[in-house]
Formats: C-alpha cells, sequence, structure tokens
C-alpha cells in the first residue's frame, strides 16, 4: 500500500496558472481585490484548494494574483497529499502556504496535526508547528 | 467538680445500651472480645453504632533463669478500633486500647497451657472494658 | 497492528521520505515512552535517529537514559550510546553502549551496575559491580554477567566469570541468596550461602550449607508449598560438629493450616530436635518445650468450637518427659445464648480435657522435681451454664445479676491416693453494681471513675479431685470481677466473698492519658488452691494497682503490682518506654516472690532493658541487657549496628547468652549480614546522600 512515499509534500508548481470558480463574485476594481464566495475552487498544476470564502489580491500595478486568502475551513490535496485547516494564506509569488487553526496534513496512513502549517509548494517542503501530533506505522519499512 | 454519672437518665452514656453491634469474631480472641463487650454493652438490639476492631498479639519471654530455661511469658495486646454509625457510615469515634497479661512456665505442660490461654482470655477482658471505657468517656461528644 | 504516535513542537516536512521532530519529542507505542530533543524518522526504513537527552520507559520499571541512539519505529530494537539502565528506580547499569534487542534483551558493553548514589564530588559508588557486557532479559527477569567483578568502595573485592542475579521486581527466583557470616564461640566463624530453588508457582526449596571453622558442618532446609485450601511450611537442619562430635545433631519444624469445609480451620504443629542445646547452639531461640499435634477450630459469632491433640517434649534439665503430661486432649464447644423472657445473656460450655504421662507409677518419686504422682493420668468432662442480666438503676448505677451452674465428671488413674471416678456439681451467683462517672472537658480530654462493688456466693462442690490445670494462678484486671479466678477448670472458689475495684480512665489525645485501677478481694474462707505468690491466698486478696500511663512527649508507663498488707510486693511487672524519633529506650522490670507450689524455688527478679540511637541518618546503634537480681547475673547481653543506606544495608549483631548452667555453655554470637538493595533483595532502601552542589 502507497505509504513508502511518506510526506512527499504537496509539491506543485506557483507559477502554473490559476483558475477559480465560485458561485459568486465582487470585484473592487480601485483597491486591486476580489471576494470569491459560496464553495470556492483553485486549481493551479497538480493542487486543488477550496474553501467557503476567499479573497484574492490583484499584484499591484500589474496583472495577475499576488496573494489569496481563504477563511472558513480550508482544503488542500494534491494527489495522495491532503492538508485541512480554518484558514489559509496562499502568496502565488513566492509559492509559500501558511495553514493556521486545527491545521491536518494527511498522506496515506500517516497524519500530522497541528496549529500552524509553512509550506513551500515549489520545494514541496515545509514546517508544522505549536505541539505537533504525528501517528505513524512503525515497521511499515523494509 | 464536673463529673457526671454517665448512665443517669439525661446521662452521656444512657442511650449506649445495645447500641453497639462488634462485628462477628473470626477467632478465640475475637469470640472473647466481643462475649465481654457484650456483657457489658447489652447483646446488639437494632444497634446504632457497628464497631470494627483489630486484635494484635504478640509474647516475650521473661524471667530466664542461670539454667536458660523460661519461667514466664508476657502476651501483650492492642486493639484498634473504631465505631461508625451504622446509618451515615461515618467513624464517630476510634482509638486504641492496650494492655498485657502474664504467665508462669514453671508449672506442669497443662499448668503452662491453661495458663496460657487463660492469659489470653483475661487480655480479652481488660481490653474489651478498655474500649467500653473509652466509648463511656467520649459518648458526650457523640451519643445525641 | 498498532500506530505509535509521535508529538513535538516541531515537526519539518522535508519533502522526502524523512520526519524531522524537534522540541520536547514525545514517542509512545505499545505502553513504552521515548522523550528526546529531536527525532528523525526515516518512513521506508522505519528508523529513528535520536538526539538526547534521551529517556526510554518501558512502563514495566525499566528506564534507560542515553545521549544518543538509532531505534526501530516500534522502539524495541536499536542501540543507544553511553546509556544508563534503571531499574525498579533502584539499579543502575551505565555502560557506553546499550542495545535493544527485541522487546525483551537489553544487551549492555562495558558496564558499571550499582545502586548507589554518585556524586560529582565522590564518583566511586560504595559498591559496584563492573562487567564486560551485561544482559537484562525482561522476560525472565534476569540479569546476566560476562566477566563480573564486584568492587566495594572501589577495591575490587570478587571476580565471577559469568553471574546471574534477579532484576528487582523478582520476588521468586532460583538462586544464591544473601550470604550470611556467624560466629559463636561453640561453633567459630561460620559462612552460611543459602540457594533458592522454585518449584513452580506453588512450591519452594531452600538450600542453607553452613560450614564454620570449629568443624562445623550443617545443612538447612525449608520446603514451602502453597495449596488452594491452604499452605504448609517445613524447616529443619542437619549437623555435625564438634560440640558433639559423635552425634548427629539437627532439629525439624513443620507446621501447616488448612481450610476446611463449613469454616473448619485445621492446623498442624510438628517439632523435634536431636538435644537439648541444639536451639542455643545454632542460634534458634530459646524454646525449652517441644509441642506437636493439631488442631480443628471454628469461631462465629455466637460459637467457638475446638478440638487438639497435643504431644509435649520437655527439653528442661529438671524435668523428665515419663513423668510429665506428654499427651493432651482438649476439645471445647461455646455456645453464646440470650435468655428470652428471662432478659440478658449468657453461654453455654461443653468441654472435656485428657492427658497422660507414660509412666505408669502411681506414687511420686524423685526422677522430677514436682509432688505429682509419677504416672497420673486424668480425663475430665465438663458442662458449664453461665448468666449474666444487667439493668440500668437510679442515678446511673449499672446494677448485675451474675449466675453459673456447672457440672464436671472426673477420671484419674495411676494415682495411688485419687485414682478412681468422681463428679461434681458446682453454682456461683452473684451481684455487680457499677456506677461510671464521666467528665468531659473543653479541652477534649475526658476522664470515666468507675466504683465497682461485687457479692458472690459459690459452691465449689465436694471432691477430692487433683488440680492440675488451675496450679498458676494469676491475679490481675482480667480476673478481678471473675466467678472463679483459677485458670483452669480443677479448681474452683468456694464460699461467699466480696470484690471492690476502682477505675480512674483519662483520655486526652492532646495531653496525657491514663488508666489505673485498685481492687481487692474479701472471702469468708481461703481458698487453699493458690499458692502464697498469686496474690489470692487467705481471707483476703493482696492490693491489686495497675496504671497505664502515656505522656505526650513519647513516654509510656505500664505497670501491674501486688502488694500484701505489709506494702511487700507479692509481683510487680514494670514496663517504661521513651521512643524519640532518633532514639528510644524500652525497659522491663519482673519481680515475683517464690512459691512451692509454683515450683518456683526462688523469687524471681529481672531487668531487660534495649535501646536504639540513630548515630547519623544511615548508622543506627542498638545495644540491650537482661540482668537477673536474684544471681546478680547478666543473663543476656546484645548490642546491634546498622548501617542503610539507598543502596546497602550492612547488619552487624553482637549477643552474649551467660550461664551457670552445665549442659548450656555460655556463648557469643556475632553475626554479619550484608545486602546489595537492587537485586530483588526485600530490603527497604534506606536515606541517600545528598550531593553537594
Amino acid at each position: 500500500q502507497g505509504t513508502d512515499v511518506a510526506f512527499a509534500g504537496l509539491k506543485g508548481d506557483s507559477s502554473a496558472p490559476v483558475e477559480i470558480e465560485s458561485d459568486k463574485l465582487e470585484v473592487n476594481q480601485a483597491e486591486g481585490f476580489a471576494i470569491f464566495t459560496g464553495n470556492v475552487r483553485v486549481k493551479q498544476g497538480p493542487m486543488r484548494m477550496a474553501a467557503p470564502q476567499m479573497r484574492v489580491d490583484q499584484v499591484a500595478g500589474g496583472t495577475g494574483i499576488e496573494r489569496i486568502h481563504a477563511t472558513g475551513g480550508v482544503t488542500l490535496a494534491n494527489g495522495a497529499e491532503a492538508a485541512e485547516s480554518r484558514e489559509a494564506t496562499y502568496t502565488v509569488s513566492t509559492g509559500e502556504i501558511v495553514m493556521t487553526t486545527d491545521v491536518l496534513l494527511t498522506q496515506g496512513a500517516n497524519t500530522i496535526a497541528g496549529q500552524r502549517l509553512v509550506f513551500d509548494i515549489d520545494s514541496g517542503t515545509g514546517r508544522m508547528e505549536g505541539r505537533v501530533q504525528t501517528v505513524y506505522k512503525p515497521g511499515s519499512g523494509q | 467538680c464536673g463529673f457526671s454519672p454517665a448512665y443517669a437518665p439525661g446521662g452521656p452514656a444512657e442511650r449506649l445500651w445495645g447500641a453497639v453491634r462488634a462485628d462477628d469474631p473470626s477467632d478465640r480472641q475475637g469470640f472473647e472480645l466481643v462475649e465481654r463487650l457484650e456483657e457489658r454493652l447489652g447483646r446488639p438490639a437494632a444497634a446504632r453504632f457497628d464497631l470494627t476492631y483489630r486484635i494484635a498479639t504478640d509474647i516475650d519471654s521473661v524471667g530466664i533463669t542461670g539454667e536458660n530455661s523460661i519461667t514466664r511469658y508476657n502476651l501483650n495486646g492492642r486493639v484498634d478500633f473504631s465505631l461508625k454509625d451504622h446509618a451515615s457510615g461515618q467513624v464517630v469515634t476510634s482509638g486504641r486500647a492496650r494492655s498485657f497479661t502474664s504467665w508462669s512456665a514453671t508449672g506442669s505442660t497443662v499448668a503452662t497451657l491453661s495458663a496460657e490461654e487463660d492469659a489470653s482470655s483475661r487480655l480479652m477482658r481488660i481490653l474489651a472494658d478498655e474500649i467500653v471505657t473509652h466509648l463511656l468517656a467520649t459518648s458526650g461528644r457523640w451519643l445525641k | 497492528q498498532e500506530k505509535a504516535a509521535l508529538v513535538a513542537d516541531s515537526v519539518a516536512i522535508t519533502g522526502d521520505t524523512t520526519l524531522v521532530a524537534e522540541g520536547h519529542v514525545e514517542v509512545f507505542y505499545k505502553g513504552t515512552r521515548l522523550t528526546a530533543s529531536r527525532i528523525l524518522y526515516d518512513q521506508p526504513t522505519d528508523r529513528l535517529t535520536i538526539d538526547g537527552p534521551i529517556v526510554l520507559d518501558d512502563g514495566r520499571g525499566q528506564i534507560v537514559l542515553a545521549d544518543q541512539g538509532a531505534l526501530s519505529g516500534d522502539l524495541a530494537n536499536g542501540v543507544l550510546t553511553s546509556a544508563r539502565l534503571v531499574l525498579n528506580q533502584q539499579l543502575q547499569l551505565s555502560a557506553t553502549e546499550l542495545r535493544r534487542v527485541g522487546d525483551r534483551y537489553t544487551a549492555l558493553g562495558r558496564t558499571v551496575a550499582s545502586s548507589c548514589q554518585v556524586c560529582d564530588d565522590n564518583p566511586t559508588p560504595l559498591w559496584e559491580i563492573r562487567a564486560a557486557r551485561v544482559v537484562h532479559d525482561e522476560q525472565e527477569r534476569q540479569i546476566h554477567f560476562d566477566h563480573a567483578s564486584l568492587r566495594i568502595a572501589g577495591v575490587p573485592v570478587a571476580y565471577i566469570p559469568r553471574l546471574r542475579m534477579p532484576d528487582p521486581t523478582v520476588d521468586r527466583a532460583d538462586g544464591i541468596l544473601r550470604p550470611s557470616f556467624r560466629t559463636t564461640s561453640a561453633l567459630g566463624f561460620g559462612v552460611s550461602l543459602p540457594y533458592f530453588v522454585t518449584l513452580g508457582d506453588s512450591r519452594d526449596l531452600t538450600f542453607s550449607p553452613l560450614l564454620t571453622t570449629k568443624g562445623g558442618r550443617s545443612l538447612g532446609l525449608r520446603y514451602r508449598q502453597a495449596f488452594t485450601t491452604g499452605a504448609i511450611e517445613i524447616e529443619g537442619a542437619f549437623s555435625r560438629d564438634d560440640i558433639r562430635p559423635d552425634d548427629n545433631r539437627g532439629y525439624i519444624d513443620a507446621r501447616g493450616t488448612f481450610a476446611l469445609p463449613q469454616d473448619f480451620t485445621l492446623s498442624f504443629q510438628f517439632e523435634d530436635v536431636s538435644d537439648r542445646a541444639y536451639y542455643l547452639d545454632y542460634g534458634l531461640g530459646d524454646q525449652d518445650r517441644l509441642a506437636s499435634g493439631f488442631e480443628i477450630t471454628r469461631t462465629r459469632r455466637d460459637e467457638h468450637i475446638a478440638g487438639r491433640v497435643l504431644k509435649f517434649r520437655s527439653l528442661r534439665e529438671d524435668e523428665n518427659n515419663d513423668t510429665l503430661p506428654s499427651l493432651v486432649l482438649d476439645a471445647t464447644w461455646d455456645r453464646r445464648l440470650d435468655f428470652g423472657r428471662l432478659g440478658g445473656e449468657g453461654g453455654l460450655n461443653f468441654s472435656t480435657h485428657s492427658h497422660w504421662r507414660d509412666s505408669g507409677d502411681d506414687q511420686d518419686s524423685d526422677l522430677d522435681i514436682d509432688t505429682i504422682p509419677d504416672g497420673r493420668d486424668m480425663a475430665r468432662l465438663s458442662v458449664l451454664l453461665d448468666w449474666r442480666r444487667n439493668w440500668l438503676l437510679p442515678g446511673g448505677v449499672v446494677g448485675s445479676a451474675l449466675a453459673e451452674i456447672g457440672a464436671d465428671a472426673y477420671h484419674v488413674a495411676d494415682d495411688r491416693a485419687a485414682a478412681g471416678s468422681d463428679t461434681r456439681l458446682h453454682g456461683a451467683a452473684g451481684v455487680e453494681l457499677r456506677w461510671p462517672w464521666v467528665r468531659a472537658a473543653a479541652s477534649g480530654a475526658s476522664d470515666v471513675i468507675q466504683p465497682v462493688l461485687q457479692l458472690v456466693w459459690a459452691e465449689a462442690g465436694n471432691s477430692n479431685v487433683p488440680n492440675e490445670d488451675s496450679v498458676l494462678a494469676e491475679f490481675d484486671e482480667g480476673n478481678l470481677f471473675s466467678l472463679s479466678r483459677f485458670p483452669g477448670a480443677d479448681a474452683l472458689e468456694d464460699g461467699g466473698r466480696a470484690t471492690l475495684g476502682m477505675n480512674w480512665t483519662r483520655i486526652d489525645p492532646a495531653g496525657w492519658s491514663l488508666g489505673a485501677t485498685l481492687g481487692r478481694v474479701f472471702w469468708q474462707e481461703a481458698n487453699a488452691g493458690y499458692s502464697s505468690a498469686s496474690g489470692l491466698d487467705g481471707t483476703r486478696s493482696d492490693w491489686l494497682t495497675a496504671l497505664d500511663l502515656s505522656l505526650p512527649g513519647g513516654m509510656t508507663v505500664g505497670q501491674r503490682a501486688i502488694i500484701d498488707e505489709e506494702f511487700g510486693v507479692t509481683k510487680a511487672e514494670w514496663r517504661v518506654d521513651y521512643q524519640q524519633d532518633r532514639y528510644g529506650i524500652t525497659s522491663r522490670y519482673v519481680r515475683f516472690r517464690e512459691s512451692e507450689e509454683e515450683d518456683r524455688p526462688d523469687p524471681l527478679a529481672e531487668l531487660t532493658l534495649n535501646g536504639r540511637y540513630r548515630i547519623t541518618d544511615n548508622w543506627t546503634a542498638s545495644a540491650g541487657a537482661r540482668y537477673d537480681f536474684e544471681s546478680n547475673h547478666t543473663t543476656r547481653a546484645s548490642a546491634g549496628l546498622v548501617y542503610l543506606n539507598e543502596c546497602m544495608k550492612v547488619d552487624l549483631s553482637l549477643s552474649r547468652r551467660f550461664s551457670t548452667s552445665t549442659s548450656v555453655t555460655e556463648s557469643t554470637d556475632v553475626g554479619l549480614w550484608v545486602d546489595l538493595i537492587g537485586f530483588g533483595s526485600s530490603v527497604k532502601p534506606g536515606p541517600a546522600r545528598v550531593c553537594r552542589r
């Protein structure tokens, strides 16, 4: 079973195009941000992100997305990897995702739970903090 | 001088009569202790109090002669007791009775054997009387 | 398959197959708990690479402390470096490398094992075992040492190629027990090395070989077996020595108790010894009469049943086993009764007693010092009914009516004067008035004063039944108000008598408490059966005085004295104990007038003193002496020194027995016991040394 590639991390590509769908959209052209509400879904390369509400900030004075701020229970998925938390902020320009409050990272049988996860999409590496709890199955190695 | 008859009407021990039930004995010493307690406190009738007790005895040899024979023994006895209110199970008073009796070992085997057993019976009577005296002494505080 | 939990302040996701946990890292798996500062878990190889300080607690009393290490995911296999294995919080084994093998073995390389506290300023422990290799088998709970050397205060004392010791959690395991060394004047210096063998869960056997410099060769044996309904224990020894060179010497002491149906209990005891002085020569106590036999008893709330057969054998010089009652048969059935409309309570007792003397001679001879016909056998059958009723009289007086009536049937044989059968009817009736006064002080102290008057009239029946079981009468608060103060059934008090008694008891939990009794008995006519030393002879008894005083601060005084009319002491027993935290003294003084009837030709006056003093937290000294004023002779003296700390107990005891008799030699007995705490020894560790920072 597929637990041999543990914690490979939610590797993705922050420079890939971003598609966002939602039930409703409000655009604030003047300040350069938009509010998506109602099962908002974001796609970027292999990575999927979903949340009830997201605020997307445009790059100042240019085109493209600077940052996505999702609230109300966020789930992130990438193949067998999945992560969920109350809130998440994805700074597209740097490729860094910060998930906060009751963060749960699962990969097959292994789970890591904590209060704050800082994650780099491109390198697939990250750090979970705040009395982290991890469950693993011993002896599943060679 | 502050003394009053314990069993006088309105006296502290007046309602002690037949009100105490000692636990069932499991050996001869317990049997004799309970026998004397009931002689003094009456057979329990709808007892309001339960008396639990733990008897411990040990023997010292005394009077060792030049020929190294033991001429006398001391039987030391201790009874840790506590009196509980039957209804609430609350301990109302507790204490330790302590005394000793002795017997000579200079007579024949039969004489020494009955002296030894009589010493144990006397010790149980003394310890039982001490418990009753403790109950009389403290009854003013817990016997409403 | 169970999962393992890992908790840490932070966990790094490295993108590959490893996990790095840092900050108060804890791993829990099946009761085992690991704590460390940093752990790297590599999933494919299932390996935890651990940075210390490491604590691995297997939840079964084994804790490993280490600086570095690598373990499998289930914490069962792996190596920890500069590790310390701690067993049962007592025994510590430190080694450069510790290897966990499966969930059972823990192997250590070059090891130092000790349970002693080690401080930086003084690193050498009091005792240690150094070994090239140590394996702790958690399943068998044994510790195996290879090339072990025992060191005391750093000095190598013994080298043992292969050594196996039980770990501290073991209470029963095969193996050598603690050696003991004993020097006695008769046997010389001796070493005893007991070996314990478990025979399954419910049986075990202990061999105790003893070799002494003066030709003493002894094999001690103890066999224990537990059954579902009871247990037996047989102890004994077979010895050869130079004290009695051509004799086989030894003793046997077998005991057992069993539960029988319907709450009956059977207990048996068998004692035998090769010769009188054996117990004294081998330090087995100073018993001078052997009793073998069995007893069946049952006790319920209102009923007590007991039956026994006893075989006596006296070891005393001045007694002859042929002219002594050696076989005794007793049975008694006690039933407590309520008397319905008559009121009060009482009891019915059926009892029988028989004893036989081997000799058939129906007259006394000079084979023994007593005056009883050498062969006299006796048998008795008795029934006794007693009744007592109490009334609350005006003024708080407790009035009691007492009565008893009984019948005895005797048969005496081998006694020229009294042989034949005889029956006797006897009875007694009396009134007892008790008037307790109580005072409860505000301070919590309470006093009770109890004057008691008892008037009794008794008819002892006319029979010339010889008095065998009521020769040794005592007089104390236990029988001050009894209807008959004879210990047995053969003799009875006759005629009318008045007994006066007064008791003052003070109970003060905070302050001092006291119990004082005074009493005296007045008869119409004297009772011949009471000896002059009982205090109950003549028509007026001696004064009975008893005192039990305990003072705050650890002093207790216990006293009982029987004083005659000229204020001479017939009998006195004093006890004064003074106990403090660091020291304590107990003293016993006995004084007893001589009495031919009680086979005590000389008066008895003996003082026993015992003291203990805790010199330091670890050193405790004790001393004792027993002085006989009659022969102006110290009969016993003893001294002891005990060193007890958290890892070792050394018990040095010296006792000297003085003797004025030919067959019993004077003897000095020096014993040394050394206990290494931490190897399943039953000794409780003492106060540990505190390291100075």
